[in-house]
């Protein structure tokens, strides 16, 4: 029994050993594949930018335009949420450019930040090349016809409106709207009273309000844009404050001069249309 | 339609099935000949990855496999790999989901198994790799094959652990699974709609080759 | 051949403790079931561990416990034969054959033992077909001729007809009879059989309750029973606690009766027994004579028996007397009604001393 206990071992490290290796050769195969696609004198670069979900389309097209601008970079793309992004690069992936969909996450790695916001101390991030770099409104919408009639916050007090679904608390904009009811003092009456469902993600809002599931929901103004959906009302900044996208590079970035000129080019009117054309504003 | 994907995909789905085809054999064979008060701990340890939310799974992973941990440093100084954010770090997300469904199944197989088949066997003179792979084998065939196609079907659709190790790069890293949340959530979905077509041919495809296979077998005895 | 086993060995509440020797030819190893038989087999076999002892086959010790040598079961070359045959079931009869020569290793060579074995084993034409496709003697031909072609140095045989219905019994026990005269293998024979055992072993071993009683020629322990499990094996049926009165008379406590044995008792004689045969109607001159009352008359397919209480011969209580039985002869026993007083006759020879 032992023996062939030890000849499935090996055979198990042969396995590995081989899928390893494969391994290897895979990620060596990288730069050359590269380097042919380099035009520039500039020695070819590979830019690893961790971005929020919601940035996927954008960035797709920014890639693009970024090719002809400077073609020695590939820009290689790990979209998730800011949450999951912030745990991979303080797990150690590797990153050279973060775009987070909250000041939360960006905090949490900036050691200028201060121990309030960023409790582990951990420093991912070169403070100095911090910006913030897009804003997005919080806003109501509602199914097409608008059956409740609900035209702007305010409305959510009225007994006409039977229901209303929100993101939950792991969803960034569940947080705003939370804090937008709170601060009308109508939260307390539309939970006990059953109006509110929550979402586990912002596509499950979307959804349930395309659908006329309920009767509006509080989302970001680039999701109503790209779900089409009827905007009735935004937020201002005094109800939940501004909705910040922050963007910086990190301490173990290889290439801090090309990901800060990422980072720029991302603020040129170029790149500004492009963003603004999906609903979100250039953060003042 | 880029078609990476279904590549990667089937590249971690087909790793991972081998691997966990393997190890759940492995030990589900030796679990399956312990005494019942290490069995049942065994049993809960090696079924883990089948209950816990596969976020959390993949978390436990990233903290094992990160290029910060020491497993991950190790192998980052010796073999110049990284463990994490590539495409190969779904095969251990994929492995370790899949795996309990693999163990389980020949777990029930071996347990189920005629150990007076491999007893007579012995008393022939024949050999025990003999007996594990001509005898043994064959006789679980259908409960092993069961297991390979669950934890196929799995590994192709593992999307939480792989997220949290491997992430979501265009070209790089995407899965089908990966895909599609991604494409839904992005508002793409039409596309998201045809990845999941694609992904079930794939299932439908796999289901009906093990059942031709099946029913040939049958056929011969 | 030779072979001596003697082994403990403890199952959560059941000892076994197995002594015996034995030697060529056919034994048997008698016991009801559960009394330990095939756990016997399968420690000599080397499938089961045995807590402590030694089994010696030929002078090769196959397990010491002291020297603590146990072979894996590949290398004693011991056949043993399953209850359910345990063939293959994913393999054809041909290569469930040629599974048993795998210590050939010349391919031609194989096949033409295979051939000649299917020849042998008339299995002529079932080449092809698997386990399942067989019918029960079909599987055990196959067992038995996969098992010598492993050229056992001892071939154990577990309850071969259990898995048979009775029909098929009588003719598979001929043909096996012949297949063990031929082959010339020393065999163990395991079975809750007596009438197998007689039929065919020439010696045999009375386990009972995991504990074995030493190994006699079959006449002996159908003739001569040693001890009352042995006795109860053999098929007798008629029991009673002893006591030694005389230099060749006992004291049959459990039916009131003094009884002539005709030969010398031992001092250790505990009880004795009578087969229900051997127990005639009406007296004779010579025989033992007890009166009895008729409890029950029972038609048998050939035979009546009869279910009596004798009255105590010396002063005893009848209620004490336990039940003796009678198979006689049907036109002697139509005539006999429940109730009725019979005398019953028994030679002295056909008084078995057990110990």
């Amino acid at each position: 029994m032992r023996k062939q206990f030890v000849r499935f071992f090996a055979f198990l490290m042969t396995m590995s050993f081989c899928f390893l290796t494969a391994c290897a050769g895979e990620t060596e195969g990288y730069p050359d594949e590269d380097r042919t696609k380099g035009l520039g004198t500039d020695a070819p670069v590979e830019l690893v930018v961790f971005a929020a979900a919601s940035l996927t389309e954008t960035l797709g097209e920014i890639a693009k335009r970024y090719q002809t601008a400077a073609p020695h970079v590939t820009l290689v793309f790990n979209f998730d949420s800011s949450g999951t992004l912030k745990t991979q690069i303080q797990e150690g992936a590797s990153c050279d450019l973060f775009l987070s969909a909250a000041q939360k996450q960006m905090n949490q790695l900036d050691a200028a930040a201060g121990e309030e916001a960023n409790p582990d101390g951990l420093d991912f991030v070169k403070s100095e090349t911090r910006v913030n770099l897009l804003e997005n409104k919080v806003v109501l919408v509602v199914p097409e016809g608008n059956l409740a009639g609900i035209e702007n916050f305010a409305d959510l007090a009225a007994d006409e409106l039977s229901s209303i679904c929100l993101g939950n608390d792991d969803v960034p904009v569940g947080q705003y709207s939370r804090e937008i009811l709170t601060g009308m003092g109508i939260l307390e009456s539309l939970e006990s009273s059953g109006k509110i469902t929550y979402g586990s993600n912002v596509k499950e809002v979307t959804t349930q309000v395309s659908e006329g599931v309920v009767d509006c929901g509080i989302i970001y103004a680039t999701d109503a844009f790209s779900s089409g959906l009827l905007v009735v009302d935004e937020a201002a900044a005094d109800m939940c404050g501004q909705v910040i996208y922050p963007a910086a590079v990190l301490k173990t970035s290889e290439h801090p001069e090309e990901a800060q000129a990422f980072l720029e080019f991302l603020q040129t009117p170029e790149c500004q249309n492009i963003f603004e054309h999906v609903g979100f504003s250039m953060a003042k | 339609m880029d078609w990476f994907p279904l590549w990667n995909s089937l590249r971690i789905a087909l790793i991972s099935c081998i691997l966990v085809f393997f190890a759940g054999i492995a030990s589900a064979y030796y679990v399956a000949r312990l005494n019942r008060i290490v069995k049942g701990i065994l049993d809960v340890v090696l079924t883990l990855p089948l209950v816990l939310p596969p976020t959390v799974v993949g978390y436990f992973l990233l903290l094992l496999l990160g290029p910060r941990r020491p497993l991950g440093a190790w192998v980052a100084e010796y073999f110049e790999i990284r463990l994490v954010m590539t495409w190969y770090s779904g095969i251990f997300a994929a492995a370790v989901v899949a795996f309990p469904l693999m163990y389980r199944t020949a777990r029930g197989a071996f347990e189920s198994f005629d150990e007076t088949l491999a007893a007579s066997a012995q008393t022939l003179g024949l050999s025990n790799t003999y007996i594990f792979w001509r005898v043994r084998m064959p006789a679980c065939r259908q409960g092993i094959l069961a297991g390979v196609v669950l934890a196929f079907a799995r590994a192709l659709g593992e999307y939480g652990a792989t997220s949290m190790i491997a992430g979501y790069t265009p070209g790089r890293t995407a899965t089908i699974s990966t895909t599609v949340y991604q494409l839904w959530r992005t508002n793409q979905d039409d596309l998201a709609f045809r990845w999941v077509m694609v992904n079930l041919a794939i299932s439908a495809a796999v289901l009906l080759i093990v059942n031709m296979l099946e029913k040939q077998n049958r056929k011969k005895e | 051949m030779e072979l001596s086993v003697q082994i403990r060995k403890k199952l959560g509440k059941f000892n076994l403790d197995v002594a015996f020797e034995t030697g060529n030819g056919v034994t048997g190893l008698l016991g009801a079931s559960g009394c330990g038989k095939s756990l016997t087999l399968r420690c000599i076999a080397g499938i089961t561990k045995p807590d402590e002892g030694r089994i010696v086959l030929d002078g090769v010790t196959l397990f010491d416990s002291e020297r603590r040598i146990n072979l894996p079961p590949q290398k004693r070359r011991v056949g043993l034969l399953f209850q359910n045959y345990a063939l293959f079931p994913n393999m054809t009869v041909e290569q469930n054959l040629a599974a048993g020569l795998c210590r050939e290793r010349e391919r031609a060579q194989k096949e033409a033992l295979v051939a000649e074995m299917i020849h042998k084993f008339h299995l002529t034409g079932l080449e092809k077909h698997r386990p399942s496709q067989l019918s029960g003697g079909q599987q055990q031909r196959t067992a038995l001729a996969r098992i010598l072609l492993s050229r056992p140095r001892l071939l154990m045989l577990d309850e071969p007809f259990s898995a048979l219905d009775s029909y098929l019994k009588w003719e598979l026990e001929l043909e096996l009879s012949d297949h063990l005269t031929e082959s010339a293998v020393p065999v163990l024979f395991v079975s809750h059989s007596r009438d197998e055992v007689y039929r065919l072993c020439s010696r045999v071993c009375v386990i009972a309750g995991g504990s074995s009683q030493p190994c006699v020629p079959v006449r002996e322990l159908f003739d001569a029973p040693k001890t009352r499990e042995a006795a109860l094996l053999s098929g007798c049926k008629n029991y009673s606690e002893a006591v030694k009165i005389a230099e060749t008379r006992v004291r049959a406590l459990a039916w009131g009766q003094d009884l002539e044995c005709g030969r010398p008792v031992s001092d250790s004689v505990r009880s004795l027994g009578v087969r229900s045969h051997a127990l005639v109607l009406g007296a004779k001159m010579g025989e033992n004579t007890m009166e009895c009352v008729v409890l029950r008359v029972v038609d048998d397919v050939f035979s009546t028996v009869i279910l009596a209480r004798p009255l105590p011969a010396f002063d005893a209580d009848v209620s004490d007397c336990s039940r003796i039985r009678l198979d006689i002869p049907k036109e002697q026993g139509a005539a006999i009604q429940k109730g009725e007083r019979i005398l019953v006759g028994v030679a002295p020879d056909d008084i078995l001393l057990l110990e």
